[in-house]
C-alpha cells in the first residue's frame, strides 16, 4: 500500500513539473476566460435591466455563479486529457505502461490532478487582478455546510470529468481520429453542465431531465452548492448520485480498457 | 496573373475541397454536427434569457435571434472559406512548409487564403440563414430585394472584418514562432458580436464598439434588416472593414519580409 502511494506520489510530482512547463498556456487561457466573463457581465447586465430577479436570483448571484464557473473550470475541468490518452494509444507510448506494475487509469488520474493543481492555482492570477472591478457584484452565501459538502462535490465532479475524458481517449483503440467525438460531446457538456446559463433557468421539465444526465454533476452541481443556487436537501442526494456516476463511468472505462487491449497491436512502441 | 486565372485557381481549389469531403464523408457529417450543436447552444441561450425578461438593451427576442443568426452566418462564412487556410498558415510558417506557397506564381496572400474550403461550415450557413429567416418572419419584416442585397453586402463586410482580425492574429507567427492557442484571442473578440451594441457601456463601449470592430460587425447588418437601411451605419461598417483589411494586409506583408524559412 505504502509502496503504491510512493509510486503515484512520484507520478504526481513529475506531473506537476511537466504541467508547470505549460504555465503560460494556462495563464493565457485564464486571461481569455476574462473576455468570456465580460460577455456574461454585459449580456446578463442588460437582461437584468428592469427586472430585479431572474429565476429567483439577483444580478449579483448570477455574476457570482459565472465567476465561480471560471475558477472551477481550471480546478476540475478535463482540458485535453482525452486527446493525450488517444495520442499515447495511437503512437504506441502506452506500451511502456503495459509492461510496468502501474495502473494506467490511476497513473493518468494522478497526472490530471497535478495538472489541475497547476491550472487551478494559476487561474487566480487573472481573477485576483480583476477582483477590485467585480468585487461589488459578488455575493457568496455564508452557510458553512456549503463548504463542507462543496469540497467533496468538487472532487467527485473532477473524477466524473476525468473518467469521461478517459473513456473518450480509449476510443483511440478503435478510431484513428477522436477529436470530432470529443468536440461534439464538449458542446453537450458545456450546455448541460450549466456553462452557458445556470441550468435552473430552464423550464422545470428540462431542468429535471438535465439532472438525470452526468453533465449536471460535472460542473453545475458543485458550482450551485458554492454559489447558493441549491439547498441542503438537494446537496446530499446529489453527492450520492455523483458517486453512482463515478462508479458507472469507471466500469465503462474498465470495459473499454480490457476490450481495447485485446485489439491493441502495439504499433510504434 | 489575371482575374480569370485567379478564378480558375479558386475553382480548382473548390473542386479539390469537394472531392476531399466526399472521401471523408463521416468527418463531414461529424463536423457539420459539431457546428450545428454550437449554433443550437447559442439559440437556446436566447430562448432561456427571454423566458425571464422581455428585452435585452432594448432588443426583443426575435430581434436578438436575428442578431445571433447574423453573427453565426458571418462566422460560418469565415470558417467555410478561410479558417483552415489561415489556421494552417501559422503551422506552415513554423515548419517551413510555407515555402510552398511562396514558390507559386500567384499573390501569396491569395494562395494561402483560398487553398481549402470547408463544406461542413458552408452547409451550416443554410442553418444560420434559416434562423435569420425565421426571426425576420416573426418580426414581420419584408425587406424586399434591395433590402436583402444591402444586408448581404453588410454581411460581406462582416466577413472581411473577421478575415482581417484572424489574419492579424495568425500573422503574429512571423514574429512569435510559438503561437498555439493564439486563435483563442480571435474567438474572444467574436463572442462579443452576439451582443446588442446598446448593452455596452463605458470602457467596454469605447474598446469593443469603437476601437475593435467586435460589435459593429453583426449589429450593423442586423440593424439594417430590422430598422431599415441607415447610410451612416453602412458607411461606418464599410470604412471599418476597409481599414482593418488594410492593416491586416500591411502586417502580413511586413511579416512576409521577416520570413526566413525553417531549417528542418
Amino acid at each position: 500500500m505504502y509502496a503504491a502511494l510512493t509510486k503515484y506520489r512520484h507520478v504526481f510530482l513529475v506531473g506537476l513539473q511537466s504541467n508547470l512547463i505549460y504555465r503560460w498556456n494556462f495563464l493565457i487561457r485564464g486571461f481569455f476566460s476574462l473576455a468570456r466573463l465580460a460577455v456574461v457581465f454585459i449580456l446578463w447586465g442588460a437582461a437584468y435591466a428592469g427586472v430585479a430577479r431572474i429565476g429567483g436570483y439577483s444580478i449579483g448571484q448570477t455574476f457570482t455563479y459565472f465567476t465561480a464557473l471560471i475558477a472551477l473550470q481550471f480546478m476540475i475541468g478535463a482540458f485535453n486529457e482525452d486527446y493525450q490518452i488517444g495520442e499515447e494509444i495511437r503512437n504506441g507510448l502506452i506500451n511502456q505502461f503495459l509492461l510496468k506494475p502501474i495502473n494506467y487509469y490511476l497513473y493518468r488520474f494522478t497526472v490530471f490532478l497535478a495538472a489541475r493543481v497547476v491550472s487551478g492555482v494559476l487561474v487566480f492570477i487573472p481573477l485576483l487582478l480583476i477582483y477590485p472591478l467585480i468585487r461589488a457584484h459578488l455575493t457568496f452565501p455564508a452557510e458553512s455546510w456549503r463548504l463542507l459538502l462543496g469540497v467533496p462535490a468538487l472532487l467527485l465532479a473532477a473524477m466524473i470529468q476525468f473518467t469521461l475524458a478517459y473513456c473518450f481517449g480509449l476510443l483511440a483503440f478503435w478510431f484513428l481520429e477522436i477529436q470530432g467525438f470529443v468536440i461534439l460531446s464538449y458542446a453537450a457538456e458545456t450546455l448541460l453542465s450549466g456553462q452557458i446559463f445556470p441550468l435552473d433557468l430552464l423550464p422545470p421539465m428540462l431542468f429535471k431531465a438535465a439532472q438525470l444526465l452526468p453533465f449536471y454533476y460535472m460542473m453545475y452541481f458543485p458550482a450551485a452548492i458554492f454559489t447558493g443556487r441549491l439547498g441542503f436537501e438537494a446537496a446530499l442526494p446529489g453527492i450520492a448520485l455523483q458517486l453512482v456516476w463515478v462508479g458507472l463511468f469507471a466500469l465503462i472505462a474498465r470495459g473499454l480498457w480490457l476490450a481495447g487491449l485485446r485489439k491493441h497491436t502495439a504499433v510504434g512502441g | 496573373m489575371s482575374f480569370r486565372q485567379y478564378l480558375n485557381i479558386w475553382l480548382a481549389c473548390l473542386r479539390y475541397s469537394l472531392v476531399r469531403t466526399m472521401m471523408f464523408r463521416f468527418d463531414f457529417f461529424l463536423w457539420a454536427a459539431v457546428e450545428l450543436a454550437w449554433m443550437g447552444v447559442n439559440v437556446l441561450l436566447v430562448e432561456v434569457i427571454y423566458r425571464h425578461t422581455a428585452s435585452v438593451a432594448g432588443w426583443g427576442k426575435y430581434e436578438m435571434l436575428l442578431l445571433v443568426g447574423t453573427s453565426m452566418l458571418i462566422q460560418r462564412l469565415l470558417m467555410g472559406f478561410f479558417w483552415s487556410n489561415l489556421f494552417e498558415m501559422g503551422r506552415n510558417v513554423r515548419t517551413g512548409y510555407f515555402d510552398f506557397y511562396l514558390a507559386q506564381p500567384g499573390n501569396p496572400l491569395f494562395m494561402i487564403s483560398t487553398r481549402k474550403l470547408d463544406p461542413d461550415s458552408l452547409i451550416n450557413t443554410f442553418v444560420a440563414a434559416s434562423v435569420i429567416f425565421y426571426a425576420a418572419h416573426r418580426l414581420g419584416l419584408h425587406p424586399g430585394i434591395t433590402g436583402v442585397l444591402l444586408y448581404l453586402l453588410l454581411v460581406a463586410c462582416g466577413v472581411v472584418i473577421h478575415y482581417s482580425l484572424f489574419l492579424l492574429t495568425t500573422s503574429t507567427t512571423f514574429w512569435i514562432i510559438k503561437t498555439e492557442g493564439i486563435e483563442g484571442s480571435y474567438f474572444s473578440v467574436v463572442d462579443f458580436s452576439r451582443l446588442p451594441r446598446e448593452a455596452f457601456r463605458g470602457f467596454a463601449n469605447v474598446l469593443l464598439v469603437y476601437l475593435l470592430p467586435a460589435v459593429v460587425v453583426s449589429n450593423v447588418p442586423a440593424n439594417a434588416l430590422i430598422h431599415g437601411f441607415q447610410p451612416g451605419y453602412a458607411v461606418w461598417l464599410l470604412a471599418v472593414s476597409a481599414a482593418w483589411l488594410a492593416l491586416a494586409v500591411f502586417v502580413f506583408n511586413r511579416g512576409l519580409k521577416r520570413y526566413a524559412s525553417a531549417s528542418s
